[in-house]
């Protein structure tokens, strides 16, 4: 997965690992969304698969310790949508992970989401060490 | 998250507000529905009209109350799930699980 490209634009954030900062990207792409010539719906989906990786982040990657921090980077293009999330656990075997089969399950949907509504999903490290989710929306443009 | 409860045709409905995420949600939902189910109201409708948005933290919060609920002898269903929500519902599978409607009182009808 390739990183922003010579057209799109950076934001950066970066929350604590508190439940309360979760609507806090979706909010940023819900009010960039009003200016984008794309569908609503891909912008719900990238939104919902980067509240997961946040999510996941806080939990499984910083222990929700408020003191630890998730980064977001959003790429804006206008043809697509890429967004990068940073935490500082350990990261998972991520190819070995296959989703749990009983429905009725608490947990483990979070990767399931993130695959079904982005284009592109990849997990990594970047340089500094820290876990990295990598999470890209081709966006359908609306006339 | 908030709730506002009331009742209707024996049916408590339970109006969600905010975001269904995780946390303190999970207490407060959970707490609710024990409360509910002492009181042997058995049939609940968890209206989804004003949640924003829920991540899978908040599905598993949807799920336990869902497993509480029918353990009890009881049923909980859904009322007015947004696209958004019914299209993570859709991924997850969980749209075999929860019954939705889009009308009220169809809703609460078809806990008789």
């Amino acid at each position: 997965m390739t990183g922003p490209t010579q057209q799109s634009q950076r934001i950066e954030l970066k929350i604590p690992s508190q439940y309360l900062y979760l609507g806090v990207p979706d909010a940023i792409l819900m009010e960039l969304a009003g200016d984008m010539p794309c569908e609503q719906k891909d912008i719900d989906e990238i939104s919902t698969s980067v509240i997961e990786a946040c999510t996941n982040a806080m939990e499984h990657g910083n222990g929700m310790d408020e003191h630890r921090f998730v980064e977001i980077y959003f790429d804006i293009a206008p043809d697509q949508i890429a967004i990068t999330v940073l935490d500082t656990g350990p990261g998972f075997d991520h190819e070995q992970w296959c989703p749990p089969e009983d429905i009725l399950r608490e947990r483990g949907r979070g990767i399931t989401i993130m695959r079904e509504f982005s284009d592109d999903l990849s997990f990594d490290f970047a340089a500094d060490g820290r876990f990295r989710v990598r999470l890209r929306k081709h966006l359908q443009r609306q006339d | 998250m908030k709730i506002k409860e009331r009742i209707r045709d024996g049916v408590v409905i339970l109006e969600l507000h905010g975001k269904l995420m995780g946390g303190a949600d999970a207490a407060t939902f959970n707490d609710t529905l024990k409360t509910l189910l002492h009181e042997d109201h058995k049939n609940v409708l968890v209206d989804l009209s004003r949640i924003n948005w829920v991540n899978s933290t908040g599905l598993g919060i949807l799920i336990s109350g869902y497993s509480t609920v029918k353990k009890s002898g009881g049923d909980l269903k859904l009322l007015h799930v947004s696209d958004r929500i019914e299209s993570i519902f859709m991924v997850s599978k969980l749209h075999t699980v929860f019954v939705s409607f889009a009308d009220e009182e169809e809703a609460v009808n078809s806990f008789a």
